[in-house]
Parts: structure tokens; sequence; C-alpha cells
């Protein structure tokens, strides 16, 4: 899990330099804004998990922020920090939905029992969308699909590497197919008969990485009911795979060291040594050596993991292999969406190969995903693909209970980049049911 | 590791803040860091006056993370100090806050173990169930930074 990120805003800079070396020291990566609008333009580009904003500003009032934040993300956890004197708009702020107010100066403990607070309830949240997600992992087998001379590369990497016992760190933008690569090599090895573990380091929170990997004894928490097996026991004779591992805090990176040093470990809250035999494989995203550098990653444990290591080419160095990937695609989503969309027109597929795509190959899919779903006839145009399409438009809110539920589907999708799957978590419904309600709506992402 | 003791600052009448009547930590720490010390040195001060930094109603004391100096308030650590061994229950608070302190000139960050003493202490009876040691986490991630200089 990536550390707590905290934005001040405040156009004091005594103010934002002391309340930011105490949340530093506390464990906390800081940002700071002296404006409203400095921190428009950082959140734009980083989500942070709590703003402190200063209600008294000048430009953009505190207040005026808080409500374009809340606009943008309702479930944004922002702190007014007030003076005496202006508590009427600290009361204010509250019902425009500002978490809670600090009347500065703050005593030290209410405000790490504050921040503290609104981590936990964000943590269960995202306990639980975790624990709902863990076993719906999207991720298919077409991205490591590839006639392209560098996925051939990879195909007899993994050949040459599969059956050696040796652990492999993957590195690649995100979306490059990671994982499955670590997938296939488990497949080609002794092991393939053994577990295949996967866990993503990113996307746990810090509190339950622990047991996640490691287990717990009965007793051992208030919720430990009974004993439980972590990933690193079941992964026993198997291969054990750790996805986005520069993501995990520095203590469990001591904690994993020792196992890999060791290959012992105990259960949290046990006091008995537990063996487990598997390979590892790591992947990451992030330029470790640059993270060691900076003293966010240990270089020791670098080592153990780095034993053999490739890297997975982003899709702009292998577009000779975006005709077949979207072909891929589009039968699956069109056989999924039930939809007589068959062909991907050459305008289409020319802006296809010239774009630099980012995101990879999930950004294709996802792409081919919602170019399915607007699509008009049974072939795909530019104007189906989100990339291509000019600037949406706001819609103003009007009445009737079928314009919002309208109105929210197509502002959900929006902000999902018309992600049908993560698009209907966000909304609680399942896939089917909204693909039904775009028909319904006609909703496309042109407006 | 060699220790000694000097009188480098006569007072820090320089950081008082009228208003508040209290010390602004970090001015003292800027003052300390802006002295020529040796390589590799950390300086620590220590102060019976009662510090703050101007968001803080009060600190029990301030480091610089990664940097030469941290300073300490005994003015708070004086709270219910029981009749009995008074001075030693103060003592070992002074120095548990002041290895603290130290701990995040060696860019250590707070700890969640409670008895470890690099946990932050919310109050005076936190300070008293810190041991004096660091927990094995903190222990390494000392010994790391030590190792690199
Ligand atoms: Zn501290
Ligand atoms: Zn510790």
């Amino acid at each position: 899990m990536p550390k707590t990120k905290i934005l001040i805003v405040d156009d004091e800079l005594i103010m934002r330099e002391s309340l930011g070396g105490w949340l530093e020291r506390d464990g906390y990566e800081v940002h700071k804004a002296a404006s409203g609008e400095e921190a428009l333009e950082l959140i734009r580009n980083i989500r942070f998990d709590v703003l402190l904003v200063d209600i008294k500003m000048n430009g953009m009032s505190g207040i005026d922020l808080l409500k374009e934040v809340k606009s943008s993300d309702p479930d944004a956890a922002v702190v007014m920090i007030t003076a005496y004197g202006s508590i009427s708009s600290s009361i204010e702020a509250m019902k425009l939905g500002a978490q809670d107010y600090l009347l500065k100066p703050f005593d030290p403990n209410e405000l790490g029992v504050l921040i503290e607070k609104i981590l936990e309830s964000r943590a269960k949240t995202l306990e639980n969308l975790y624990l709902r997600d863990q076993y719906r992992e999207r991720t298919r087998f077409e991205s490591m699909i590839g006639q392209s001379p560098r996925m051939q590369e990879i195909f007899n990497l993994i050949e040459d590497i599969s059956p050696i016992d040796s652990t492999v760190l993957i590195t690649g933008e995100t979306g490059t197919g990671k994982g499955l690569a670590a997938k296939a090599i488990h497949t080609q090895s002794p092991r393939c008969e053994g577990p295949f573990m996967g866990i993503n380091c990113g996307a746990i929170p810090e509190h339950l990485m622990e047991s996640e990997l490691f287990g717990y004894q009965k007793g051992a928490f208030t919720d430990a009911k009974e004993n439980k097996k972590g990933k690193l026991e079941l992964a026993n004779g198997g291969t054990l795979f750790l996805d986005e591992i520069g993501e995990i805090s520095m203590r469990m990176q001591i904690d994993l060291l020792r196992v890999l040093e060791d290959r012992v470990f105990y259960r949290v809250g046990g006091t008995q040594p537990i063996e487990s035999d598997f390979r590892i494989i790591a992947a990451t995203n992030m330029d470790i050596e640059t993270a060691i550098k900076k003293g966010q990653f240990r270089e020791d444990l670098y080592y153990r993991l780095n034993v053999i290591s490739f890297k997975m080419p982003p899709l702009r160095e292998r577009k000779e292999d975006i005709p077949l990937l979207a072909k891929q695609f589009l039968f699956r989503f069109s056989q999924e969406m039930n939809r007589e969309v068959n062909r991907i027109d050459r305008d289409t597929m020319d802006e296809m190969m010239l774009y630099e795509w980012p995101g990879n190959i999930r950004e294709l899919e996802n792409a081919v995903e919602r170019a399915v779903v607007v699509c008009k006839s049974d072939s795909i145009i530019p104007g189906d693909l989100p990339i291509f399409s000019p600037e949406l438009r706001e819609q103003p809110l009007s009445g009737t209970l079928m314009e919002v539920e309208k109105e929210h589907i197509r502002k959900t999708l929006d902000s999902n980049d018309w992600n049908i799957s993560r698009s209907a978590k966000a909304l609680g419904i399942d896939r089917s049911t909204l693909y039904s309600k775009i028909k319904k709506y006609g909703l496309s992402g042109n407006g | 590791m060699e220790t000694s003791i000097h009188r480098y600052l006569e007072n820090i009448d320089f950081a008082l803040d009228h208003n508040r009547n209290q010390y602004h930590s970090t001015a003292v720490l800027d003052r300390l860091s802006s002295l020529d010390l040796p390589a590799n040195s950390r300086i620590v001060a220590l102060t019976e006056k009662d510090l703050f930094i101007p968001i803080l109603t009060h600190v029990y004391g301030e480091a610089e993370l990664g940097g030469v100096s941290c300073i300490v308030s005994s003015s708070r650590l004086k709270d219910d100090l029981p009749a009995i061994e008074r001075d030693k229950l103060l003592g070992n608070r002074i120095i548990k806050e002041i290895l603290h302190e130290l701990g995040h000139t060696f860019h250590l960050l707070h700890c969640r173990d409670k008895s470890c003493l690099m946990h932050y202490c919310r109050s005076i009876r936190d300070v008293d169930r810190k041991v004096m040691g660091m927990c094995r986490y903190c222990s390494i991630l000392l010994e790391d930074q030590l190792k690199r200089g």
C-alpha cells in the first residue's frame, strides 16, 4: 500500500512548514499548497487521503476549495483549519461535507486522533473492497499474445528461466501484463502442480498485509477467531507472486527479507516457526534503483529479489501487436455483451496504431470494451474510442429520478474512463445491469 | 560514539513568542544547525522552557528529520511525577525523549509499537510506558542509517 498522502493547504508559509514537519515525522507523505488554486492543480494528478485546509486564505477560500474537491471526489476527507472567530464558517464547512475542523493552534493529540480516525474508516472501506475483489482479478490471457520480436524474446526468456528455481523480478509499466508473465513462468516450471499465490502489495491496507502474508494465530487480535494460513504458507510447493512490490512498507520489507534469508517465518501472534517451500516472483512498475537511492526500498531485499529480471515491453514498443490484440478484445467483448460488432474500421485502426497507449494493454482493453458498448453499427469508428472523443461536456442536473440516475451513471462511467467493471462496482450493480442501463439511456462518452 | 557538553547558546530568548509566552522550537533548531559542528555530529539542546510550533499548542521536543539538531523540553515532562524516585523517573523521561528526537535526525519516523522509543507519545503516561530501547524494526532502520554514514 502506498504511504498515506496528506495535502496541507494554507497561505501562511510558517503554518504549512510546522504542520508539514510534524506530519512527516509521523510517517506521512506530505504535500503543501499555498493557495486553493495550487491545491486544485495538485489534486488533478495526486489522490490524497486527507486534506487539511485553512478556511481563511487569500484568493480562493477554504470553503470554495472544499466545494470543488467534494464535487469531484465526494469521498475525499477534508479537515478544515480555522482560527478563533470563524466558527460559523467551520459549521458551514461541516454542512458542505468537511470531515471535521480544528481550531488553531491545536493540540497534537487532537490532530493525531483525528487523522487516525479518518484513516481507520478508509482502511475499512479498502479492506472490504480488497476482500470482495481478490478473486476477481481481471487478467486475461490475451495480453500474452504477440507476434512482435519483443514478445517472441519474452516467450523465449520465460521458457529459459521457468525451470530454474531462482527468484524473478519482472519490471515494466502498468498494464503490460507482468502478472500474466509470472503465471506463465509458474505454469512452465516444475512447480506447476503446486499453487500459484498472488498478492497485490499495492492494493492491501498495511495492517492487513502482515496477516495476509504470514497468517495469524487464533487470538492474535480481536478479529482472529481462528487460525488462518497466510499466502506464504498456502504457496507451499508452488509460486508466490508479489505484485507491486515497490509499494510495501519499510517494516514489511524487513520481514520479507528475513523470510527470504531464513525461509522460516511466524504467523502473527504465533511462536512456532513455519517452513514453506515456494518460489518468489515479484513485479513492479517502479524504478526500484531510484527508490533505493531515496532510502525507500532496501538494497539487500532488492538483491534478494533481483536474481533474474526482465522487463515487459510497453505496447508502444510493439505496436505491430495492436491489430491482433484489438481483434481478440473485440471478439471477447462483443460476445460477452451479445452485440454484433465484428469490425474495427481502417481509420480507427490507423488511429490506434498512432496512439502511444500510456496505459498499455489494459488501456487498449478498456478502450475496445467501451467502443463495443457505444458503437452504433457493426463496425467500430474513431468516435467510439475514448481516446479520440471530443471533450465531454457537463450537463445540468434536472429533476426526475430517471434523469438523476442517468446522470449519475454517466458521471461514474466518465470518471472510470468507461471501464465497465470498475463503474459497475462503483455503482454497486453488476456488469450486465450496467450494460442494459447504458442501452436504455442511450449513453455514450460523446455527451 | 563521543558525547560532549557545550554552551553554544546563552539562552533561547530569541525564540520567545510574547503572545504565547512559549518558545518556538524550530527557531532554536535553525540557530543550532547554523553552528560550525564537527562532521557527522548531532546536537541536542535541552531546555526547561515550554516549546511550541506555530500550528500546535505545544511540543515535547522537535528534531530535523535527517538533520543535525534536535531539542527537548523538560517543562511538560515534569507533569505527574510521583513523590518517590522523582529525579530518576524525570531523568528517564528526558533521556527517552532525547533518544527519540535523535532517532529523527537519523531519518527514523514514528513507530506504532507502544514500547518502542520511536513511538509518538500522546501523554506523559505513554512516555513512561516506553522502554529504554527501540523495537526490532527501528533498530534495523537505525543500523542502516549508521552504515550509510
Ligand atoms: Zn517524534
Ligand atoms: Zn519502533
